[in-house]
């Protein structure tokens, strides 16, 4: 290098070098520094290396210059540091001793190179850019310095003010964050309302952070978190919220609903005037374990329904109700359980009145049928009168002694029905006790299988396993029975061929018990069938008073019950008897309550 | 024409109703067959046609319904008259039946119980003769008489009659 050189390079070159190049003495002093530097640090002079690089007023933790005035070696490393503009600044630093003459080490010369920074810059931006919230640097003047994209798609662009942007107004907000945080140079978060560029509202929880530059809040970064769709749902889960309470509240269907403690979440109205209660709260010295039916506290699995149970209400009487209960929960978590109620006192009322009614049908429709079998008597009495009559007139005996038989006929079947009628007028309710429907039918089969022999007809009785006894008025359903084992007697000898055959069954039917007495005779066309129950009515001429099937049907129908009748002309009847077993109960009930108020009497 | 040239079937279930009915007829000179039900009646009116049915309503096998819509079917014997004798009339269980035959023909009806002479002094009207009933007037047959004569009588009829008993 010849000297001419020599002397341009000296004072230049360290100005030309595309590096940070400083003079650190042993206090960390920085006694020389290029253009560069000063360029991208900032004024250097007077000041150490770490208040010009970090912004910081202590040395570093790990000062790489300390160790190089130490061994002397030269080293490399990633740092750090702060740039003028209070920027983070990815640099890498190059230490090497400066020694004197004697081979001592005065200083050390750090050159450090912005290569790093542009990726450093870049995620930084892209970070800025992209974060999912609203970003924006804030100056003093509150104006908005710097906004991110998202930002800028909902608020607007740079260069105004923040409450122009944020809240469309002309001056500072009253309660505003950043102010906090220029005040006290401390984060602050706070919930804030807005309103987009395109008018929609925009709800946000926003945090301002100050950026401080020697000490002071220059600028404030403020992030803020959209939360305007979880407002949305907010909104809509109280919408849902208000809709399924008013269903609730407005049932008419009392509904009470428990937590896993068994503590009362919901009462509706409904509730409350079911139970008496005069707030959701239990009344004083009750738990729920003494209102609702135990049933409902033990575990169960899909629907607990009750059909007939009781809750106790706030003075201590009980209520019939039907209980229909679910267990409450969410991905397998208890939450709870709930039960509706439905009040059956009027239901219960409802029901005996109804079997009242029939009760008072069937003595109507009896009184008719007697009017009409009356008439049928004197027919007959008026049929003998004439024989004697006219047989006396001719002085014809043999006419006397025919009219004279049909009087005696007719004289006799009076007294049977007057009889029959007597014991089908007992306007008594049935008589229930606890009945093996299975034994009873047993016991009429033997009664009449000999006299079913006697006509050619086999008597067989079927028990098809009914639900355990019942409550029945043993003596009224074995009048039932008999009568249609009779009927079904004859019937099975008005066959053409021989073989006749009357079976006698009991069985179960969806809650009913059933009996049928099934005949292989003459069957009954359309009318006949029409008729059977409608009136006193007999197809056996003479010998019947049509009583049977009436008596039958008055005795079943006090039990609540019904008859139906199948026939087919040529092959035989199956009449049945149908008792709802709840009716049953509902009698058994009734008769019983009556009893003891009697006894009482 | 004569009485003797009348055939009457008496149809219904009930022995001494069905001899009762006879005997009241064959007294005042009809010739009288007997049915026991619908079926047994439908037989003897195809074998041999009669110039007049009675007939009870509610029987075994046909009833009297029955037997009245298969009449009516046969064109050579739609013409027949029917006078039903019946205790059903007027209740549920005849009404319809009954309704259905009085008004597809001029059917009379009479309501059991009914007496001897009401009886053939219907049938005598249905078949347009007077009546000549075999055995001599009895005193008690002339209040029978006045009792028939005010079932088909008309307000005024009544009204005169009425007078004219408690003037008397």
């Amino acid at each position: 290098m010849d000297d001419e050189v020599r002397a341009l390079l000296g004072p230049q070159l360290f100005d030309l070098l595309p590096l940070n190049v400083a003079v650190i003495d042993r206090d960390f002093r920085v006694v020389a520094a290029n253009k560069n530097f000063r360029e991208f640090f900032g004024e250097w002079s007077g000041k150490r290396c770490f208040e010009v690089c970090n912004g910081s007023a202590q040395k570093c933790a790990n000062c790489k210059a300390e160790a190089v005035f130490e061994d002397g070696l030269a080293r490399s490393s990633n740092e750090t540091s702060v740039n003028r503009e209070g920027r983070a600044c990815f640099l890498r630093a190059d230490l090497a001793p400066l020694r004197d003459s004697g081979g001592n080490i005065k200083y050390v010369v750090e050159t450090t190179a912005n290569r790093e920074s542009g990726r450093w810059r870049r995620e930084y931006d892209l970070l800025f850019e992209r974060v999912p919230c609203f970003a924006s640097i804030i100056d003093r003047d509150y104006r908005v310095v710097r906004a991110n994209e998202k930002f800028r798609e909902a608020f607007g662009v740079d260069g105004e003010y923040c409450y122009q942007l944020y809240k469309h107004r002309s001056s500072p907000c009253a309660h505003c964050p950043a102010a906090l945080t220029f005040r006290d140079s401390r984060e602050h978060v706070s919930e804030q309302a807005g309103i987009r560029r395109d008018g929609s509202p925009a709800h946000y929880i926003v945090t301002s952070s100050p950026l401080l530059r020697d000490g002071e809040v220059t600028h404030i970064i403020e992030t803020a978190v959209d939360i305007t769709e979880v407002r949305k749902l907010q909104a809509k889960l109280n919408q849902a919220h208000h809709y399924y309470e008013s269903l609730i509240r407005n049932t008419t269907t009392p509904v009470v609903a428990v937590d896993c403690d068994e503590r009362v979440r919901i009462m509706n109205p409904a509730a409350l005037t079911l139970l008496g209660w005069h707030s959701r709260q239990l009344p004083a010295g009750k738990t729920l374990r003494n209102i609702l039916p135990s049933t409902f506290f033990e575990p169960f699995q899909g629907v607990l329904d009750l059909a007939e149970s009781e809750v106790r209400t706030a003075d201590g009487s009980s209520v019939p109700v039907r209980l229909t209960a679910i267990n409450l929960e969410w991905h397998g978590k208890c939450l709870g359980r709930a039960a509706f109620l439905q009040d059956l006192r009027e239901i219960k009322q409802l029901e005996q009145e109804k079997l009242e009614a029939e009760r008072l049908a069937a003595v109507g429709q009896t009184v008719a049928g007697l009017a009409h079998t009356i008439k049928n008597l004197l027919m007959g009495l008026e049929g003998g009168l004439y024989m004697v009559d006219s047989g006396l007139r001719r002085a014809d005996a043999e006419r006397i002694a025919t009219g004279w038989g049909v009087l005696h006929r007719n004289f006799e079947k009076t007294t049977t029905m007057v009889k029959d009628f007597l014991s089908f007028a007992k306007g008594r309710l049935p008589e229930m006790t606890l009945t093996d429907p299975g034994s009873l039918i047993q016991d009429i089969a033997e009664l009449y299988r000999n006299a079913a022999r006697q006509q050619g007809v086999e008597l067989v009785a079927e028990n098809g396993q009914p639900a355990g006894p019942a409550p029945l008025d043993p003596v009224g359903m074995e009048t039932c029975l008999t009568n249609l084992v009779s009927n079904g007697i004859d019937a099975a000898t008005m066959r053409d061929t021989p073989g006749g055959r009357v079976l006698l069954r009991t069985r179960e039917e969806g809650g009913d018990l059933i009996f049928e007495v099934a005949d292989n005779g003459c069957g009954m066309d359309w009318d006949v069938k029409e008729k059977v129950f409608t009136t006193f009515f007999t197809t056996k001429g003479g010998k019947g008073t049509g009583l049977g099937l009436l008596t039958t049907r008055k005795i079943v129908q006090e039990h609540g019950g019904r008859m139906e009748v199948q026939s087919t002309p040529g092959e035989g009847s199956l009449f049945r008897i149908r008792l709802p077993r709840k009716r049953l109960e509902t009698l058994a009930a009734v008769g019983e309550a009556k009893r003891q108020s009697e006894t009482k009497q | 024409m004569t009485l003797t040239a009348k055939r009457i079937l008496v149809a219904d279930d009930e022995a001494d109703v069905r001899n009762y009915l006879q005997a009241a007829l064959e007294d005042a000179g009809f010739i009288v067959e007997t049915a026991v039900d619908g079926l047994d009646a439908l037989e003897k009116v195809r074998r041999h046609p009669p110039d007049l049915i009675s007939l009870d309503l509610v029987m075994p096998r046909h009833s009297g319904a029955k037997f009245y819509r298969e009449l009516r079917k046969d064109p050579a014997l739609a013409k027949i008259p029917v006078l039903v004798v019946t205790g059903h009339a007027r209740d549920e269980m005849g009404k319809v039946d009954f309704e259905e035959m009085t008004m597809s023909s001029r059917g009379i009806y009479l309501e059991k119980p009914v007496r001897p002479s009401t009886y053939v002094s219907a049938v005598c009207r249905m078949l347009g003769i007077e009546e000549a009933l075999a055995e001599p007037e009895q005193p008690q047959d002339l209040r029978e008489k006045i009792e028939r004569a005010l079932t088909g009588a008309n307000q005024e009829a009544l009204q005169k009659a009425l007078d004219a008993l408690k003037h008397s």
